[in-house]
């Protein structure tokens, strides 16, 4: 019994897998942003009593949370002290002098507080230089007591970010054992062990980030931990990576800048398994929520990597899932800009509260949500009949702003949806068309609570079919996560000019990775059939800022030879990626080897019943505004289609947790696997 | 205009638009190689309707001067790129400055074009870096490049290339980075093809003149509410033209002639002896004042040149901005800079809630060339920041970029690559102007040289301080200092010296210049001085003097003694001046 929750802000959604008999259990319990575990606990019970069994039949428990983003973006994160090479206790407070554009851009740049402040911050009497060789050497009578200093001063959690010590970590260790001896009890986190790569800020405020969330990650952690135990839960706890992967809740302890993006990465997860189970190889995962979307890209079932991200304004260098979030969801808020009257959506959302006017819990200005209320798309009726919508004043919201720039009630709202969608073309424009991939060679996978209202728009626009919905897509996060595997990666930074790379160096560095990355497995208790190991090496022209990563097969380690080769695929990936390859010396920056330990495939028993009778499942007939015209829509209940059923566009299709618009000229067929694929009649089916 | 177009279509087009402007960005930023576009991003891209008009970008308005003297000769494939100010009416204003334009055609039919314009590490002269602080002609320069095309019909133009290449110290940088500005405006074209199929050709053209359209009333409303019959004036100054001239005025009046708002440059300097001349193209001024009035009144207004007709502009011939062929021209960023500096003055006495203070004043540089313990050639230039003024919205930043979109190298890069050592890396103390909301600071960068070579600096507001504004007190000045190997003492050097040689141990003390607050400094909140003071940002000397808060020598704000103090210098100082500068030639003392 694997059991994957996602806590979401609205929402915690959980799914049971019974990995004898194949079924899934799902339940959804309002979010408790107070304190997560309690929505968590509640959640458990709820669904142990779904499926008739007893908390301790769970096998393990794969969380996703979002502990971490929400005390960034919030700015509720701990007291961190910090200590950096002395001459650089600015480097948070500079950010790297960034302004935002256009010219005069600053004029209105908001600035949040760096997350250690200078009155927290120490310079220690020591230097390295670029190669890890000791410039200045650590004046240890004069650091003990600035960190006694500091170490009584009311910090929470220590960061220790000192200059070049990518290339030399013994100042910082030996720092580490002096804050150790002063007091035992404080986090301590460096930057050589967090983020060992060149460029000093984004060392630091990603070290700084991991401290700023850890005591809360940490309290959070044991919380729910005495949570479970006190439902009778025995199962371990693991918790998922911002990069898809599972870590150990004592890894997660350590290392929470790495669940930074643990939220999103369920659906992204999942939509890689719906290629592999699918067999459609290019995949976007389109997860529109209420405030934000996001979306990523799935090639060969893969998902695809990023080295960094960024959070509120802070950037933070971890592997993330390569996610790219927009600020158009169902509850982005549509307006006229004052002088221009041209019309924006979002990123400002009306959220769950007030939310949308047609909610009827005090919203007043039209979001995308409620235009799709106009349009008939969103029935009156929402989340299985509990929730009625307010028609009325969604429509007059939206008509307010259409008699604005001379729109009817119905062209303002197909104005609004129209709008939000290219917003969020944008987004996915960036992961395709900009990297080289045409995104007609894709389909795109549908789900959080908007994402079926638009998916079919977005492929229309995009030319991405087939449209997938899947059978559960408000807890297909949590499904994501039975999938995961458990995941670390192990870094050297080693720059070296491509005329001066030592070979047997980089092989040796990579057997020494690879040690470190064995021994992690082992911790871990990853069985030795379910360990892998995979390596890559980041490669760029001389001088190039920015690193492409190819990978080195395993072979090559082995045999200590074979550098060329991958140096040649590194030519041809940057003319695939950016259209020109150099005749230029190539930089060796970074060697990367990643640990990996399988986790058994979710195999879901096929649903029993339901109707290729598209009449036997139509619920009702109502209006629908389509192209400029009003058309009689069917509204027609999912859970009652059983495979192979097709309906013709433009139909509205319902579920307990979302609705999916068909729209004129496309088709819908449930495949084998209770997904819905929606198609283009064009394409002569 | 005989289509019509609803309002979401031109939406629509106006976010595929900036889309496709963010995606040349994104593209030239990976693959060029100088770390002056990649990491500092000294670089802009534009797309323009078919008449060269901007409808999307930062700096527009060259392209008609080049389609002029091309005429008819331009097809489909052609690429075309320039360096040389003079020969492009200022559409650039220095030599370093290398600008790639192409023509966008869908389906044949000339739809219009997409320009980017980036920053070169060198493009030859006397000097490393192409900038010689004592230039008198624009012939000490470098190469300079009339509008020629790169590509014929798709057809490199090797010849061109190979003589653009020739004459640089950095050919494979250059070649980088020509080919990442090429690949950038492909990227607009290709775009701007795709809006065209999925909208239709004559609608995206008919857009894009509504676009402009639009603006250009926005703008409107903007001059009948912030600019009046009555002419209102601001004067700055450039401290010198690296030749011992100066400081150098500027003068600028701003009144309503009918719709139109007249920007009038008359009263400012003759032509500089050095290079610190800006040669800039009217349009451009006109840019510039558009974006000021839109970021500083209204934001959300699109930024394209719809407004042109709305401005006019008076740039007296043979002037400081309307120099003669062939002053030289590589250092007009101190006069360009100080072009804003009196624009935000201007417009500032109109509205002055809206107004921001001076900042840093042009965009420093440090170079250091020579050759490695291999023989091998090394030439590290390096933009450096300062302080960001107080603005309405708050305080202003420390040490970071006035220009858009700017960073700041990082050091671990700098040391990786070029034979330096930073020692240290800081705001300076109190040279954040005093303000309800303070002026950011200038930095202290302090370099060890490891090699022996040459170094080159380039920095400006040594004597002239940033002013205040509103109450807001000026910020402090710039200063460079050279410290021998051996010696305690630093000795002071010029802000604009080049290839002035270093020994091995040498260190490099280059200080830039603060902004200017904003609001009475004797209204800020004792705390957020006090958080200044533990921070080292204010001294407790000035806490006092410019704030009037009293901090203990625990550190804490004695509020009686604050109280009392603000009283006194509130009714000592009486009435606010609009504007604090801390120098004006004949009146004060140059700062030291």
């Amino acid at each position: 019994m694997r059991l994957g929750v996602d806590v979401g802000g609205t929402f915690t959604d959980l799914l049971l897998q019974d990995d004898t008999s194949g079924k899934t259990y799902r339940a959804k319990t309002p979010s408790t942003p107070e304190d997560q575990s309690i929505g968590v606990a509640t959640g458990i019970k709820l669904i142990c009593d779904k499926a008739g069994i007893s908390p301790a039949d769970i096998s393990v428990v794969l969380h996703g949370t979002t502990v971490a983003t929400n005390a960034v973006l919030e700015g509720k994160g701990a007291r961190v002290g910090l200590l950096v090479t002395e001459g650089f206790e600015y480097t948070l407070h500079l950010a790297k002098s960034w302004t935002p554009g256009p010219l005069f851009g600053w004029i209105v740049m908001e600035k949040p507080e760096p997350l250690a402040s200078l009155q927290d911050t120490r310079g220690i009497p020591q230097r390295m230089d670029a190669r890890g060789n000791i410039v200045r050497e650590l004046d240890v009578e004069k650091s003990k007591a600035l960190i006694e200093d500091l170490c009584n001063s009311g910090i929470e959690a220590l960061t220790i970010s000192l200059i070049h010590s990518y290339a030399n970590d013994a100042h910082e260790r030996t720092l580490r054992d002096l804050v150790h001896a002063c007091n035992p009890d404080i986090q301590v986190s460096l930057s050589s062990e967090i983020l060992p790569e060149f460029r000093e800020y984004d060392r630091a405020i990603t070290t700084v980030m991991n401290d700023y969330v850890r005591p809360i990650m940490t309290r959070y952690l044991s919380r729910i931990e005495e949570r479970l135990a006190a439902e009778g839960v025995t199962a371990k706890l693991h918790i998922v990576r911002s990069d898809g992967g599972l870590m150990s809740a004592s890894a997660a302890a350590d290392r929470p800048v790495h669940t930074v993006l643990s939220g999103p990465a369920g659906g992204v997860t999942a939509t890689a398994m719906t290629a592999r189970r699918t067999g459609l190889k290019k995949l976007l995962a389109f997860d529109m929520g209420g405030t934000s979307t996001d979306v990523s890209v799935i090639i060969d079932g893969e998902t695809m990597i990023s080295r960094s991200t960024e959070i509120g304004s802070f950037p933070a260098k971890v592997p993330t899932l390569d996610v790219r979030s927009v600020g158009a969801g169902g509850g982005s808020i549509a307006e006229l800009a004052e002088l221009t009257k041209s019309l924006r959506v979002g990123p400002r959302s009306a959220g769950a509260m007030p939310g949308p006017v047609a909610y009827g819990r005090g919203g007043t200005e039209p979001t995308v949500s409620d235009a799709n209320v106009v349009l008939g798309y969103l029935p009156s009726k929402l989340l299985g009949g509990e929730m009625e919508l307010n028609v009325k004043d969604a429509r007059k919201a939206v008509a307010d702003i259409g008699s604005e720039i001379d729109l009817s009630p119905e062209d303002a709202a197909e104005g609004i949806l129209q709008i939000a969608n290219e917003v969020m073309l944008g987004a996915l424009r960036v992961i395709t068309v900009q990297r080289g991939l045409d995104p007609r060679d894709f389909g795109i996978v549908a789900f959080g609570g908007a994402g079926p209202l638009h998916a079919n728009a977005m492929a229309q626009l995009l030319g991405c079919y087939p449209v997938v919905v899947p059978s559960n897509p408000g807890v297909l996060s949590a499904l994501g996560f039975l999938e995961a595997e458990f995941k670390n990666e192990f870094v050297r930074t080693l720059i070296r000019s491509g005329s001066g790379i030592d070979e047997a160096q980089i092989w040796q560095s990579f057997a020494t990775l690879s040690d470190s990355a064995l021994a992690w497995l082992v911790e871990q208790d990853v069985q030795e059939a379910d360990r892998g190991i995979s390596y890559a090496v980041d490669l760029r022209y001389e001088q190039q800022g920015f690193e492409v990563s190819i990978k080195v097969p395993a072979n090559l380690i082995e045999n200590k030879a074979g550098l060329e080769a991958v140096l040649d695929d590194f030519h041809e990936t940057h003319e695939q990626l950016y259209g020109v390859r150099f005749d230029l010396p190539i930089e060796l920056v970074a060697l990367r080897a990643v640990a990996t330990g399988a986790t058994p495939p979710v195999i879901t028993a096929l649903p029993e019943g339901g109707t290729t009778d598209i009449g036997l499942a139509t619920m009702e007939v109502g209006k629908a505004y389509f192209g400029g015209d009003w058309h009689d829509t069917p509204h027609i209940d999912r859970d009652k289609l059983a495979t192979g059923a097709r309906i013709e566009g433009p139909a509205i299709i319902r579920q307990y947790d979302t609705t999916t618009v068909l729209l004129p000229d496309h088709h819908a067929i449930v495949d084998d696997q209770s997904n819905m694929l929606i198609w283009p009649n064009a394409k002569g089916e | 205009m005989t289509i019509k177009i609803d309002p979401i279509t031109l939406d629509l087009i106006e976010n595929a638009l900036l889309n496709a402007r963010f995606e040349m960005d994104s593209v030239v930023v990976r693959v060029a190689l100088s770390p002056v576009i990649r990491e500092q991003h000294d670089e802009f891209p534009m797309i323009c309707n078919e008449r060269g008009q901007m409808v999307v970008g930062q700096f527009g308005s060259y392209i008609p001067g080049i389609v002029e003297q091309y005429g008819d000769d331009i097809h489909e494939g052609d690429i075309f790129v320039w360096n040389d100010p003079y020969a492009c009416k200022g559409s650039i204003s220095h030599n370093n400055d290398w600008c790639v334009m192409m023509p966008i055609f869908h389906k044949g039919t000339h739809v219009g074009f997409s320009s980017i314009f980036g920053h070169m590490v060198d493009v030859g002269g006397t000097v490393p870096g192409s900038m010689p602080a004592d230039a008198r002609t624009i012939w000490e320069e470098g190469l300079r490049i009339p509008p020629v095309k790169i590509y014929a019909k798709g057809q490199v133009n090797q010849g061109v290339l190979d003589i653009m290449l020739n004459n640089t110290r950095t050919p494979d940088m250059n070649r980088a980075d020509l080919m990442a500005l090429i690949a950038g405006c492909r990227t607009a074209a290709k775009r701007v093809n795709e809006i065209c199929d999925r909208f239709g050709r004559d609608t995206y053209m008919a857009a894009c003149d509504m676009l402009l359209d639009r603006t250009r009333e926005a703008m409107k409303v903007l001059i009948d509410k912030y600019i009046s019959n009555e002419p209102v004036s601001f004067t700055d100054y450039v401290d010198d033209d690296g030749l011992g001239n100066g400081p150098f005025k500027m003068h600028l009046s701003i009144y309503r002639r009918g719709d139109k708002a007249v920007f009038d440059w008359t009263g400012t300097d003759d032509q500089a002896e050095g290079p610190i001349n800006f040669h800039i193209h009217e349009g451009l001024c006109k840019l510039f004042f558009g974006v000021y009035m839109i970021m500083a009144f209204d934001p959300k207004i699109m930024f394209n040149e719809g407004f042109y007709d709305l401005f006019e502009i008076i740039l007296p011939e043979g002037s400081l901005l309307n120099p003669k062929f062939p002053a030289a021209l590589s250092n007009r960023l101190n006069t360009h800079t100080r072009f804003f500096d009196c624009q935000a003055g201007a417009l500032g006495q109109k509205a002055p809630h809206l107004s921001m203070a001076a900042g840093y004043g042009t965009s420093p540089h440090f170079i250091f060339t020579g050759h490695d313990k291999n023989g091998k050639y090394f030439q590290l230039m390096e933009l450096l920041f300062g302080g960001v003024p107080g603005r309405p919205l708050g305080d202003g930043f420390d040490g970071h970029a006035w220009w858009p979109l700017f960073s700041a190298t990082p050091i671990e890069y700098i040391e990786n690559y070029y034979p330096v050592l930073v020692e240290s890396y800081r705001p300076v103390k109190d040279a954040g102007g005093a303000g309800l909301h303070r002026g950011g600071a200038g930095i202290e960068k302090v370099y060890r040289l490891l090699e022996a070579g040459t170094i080159s600096i380039h920095d400006d507001r040594e004597t002239v301080p940033p002013w205040g504004i509103n109450g807001g007190l000026h910020g402090g000045t710039s200063s460079k200092w050279l410290q021998k190997a051996g010696s305690d003492t630093p000795e002071r050097i010029k802000s604009k010296l080049d290839n002035l040689p270093v020994e091995p141990g040498d260190k490099v003390i280059f200080i830039t210049a603060g902004s200017g607050g904003w609001g009475d400094p004797l209204d800020r909140d004792t705390k957020k001085v006090r958080k200044d003071v533990l921070a080292d940002l204010v001294s407790i000397e000035r806490a006092k003097t410019d704030y009037g808060v009293v901090i203990t020598t625990d550190n804490k704000v004695d509020a009686a003694a604050t109280d009392a103090l603000r009283a006194q210098m509130k009714s000592d100082r009486g009435e606010i001046e609009p504007f604090d500068f801390g120098f004006i030639p004949g009146v004060h003392e140059a700062a030291e």
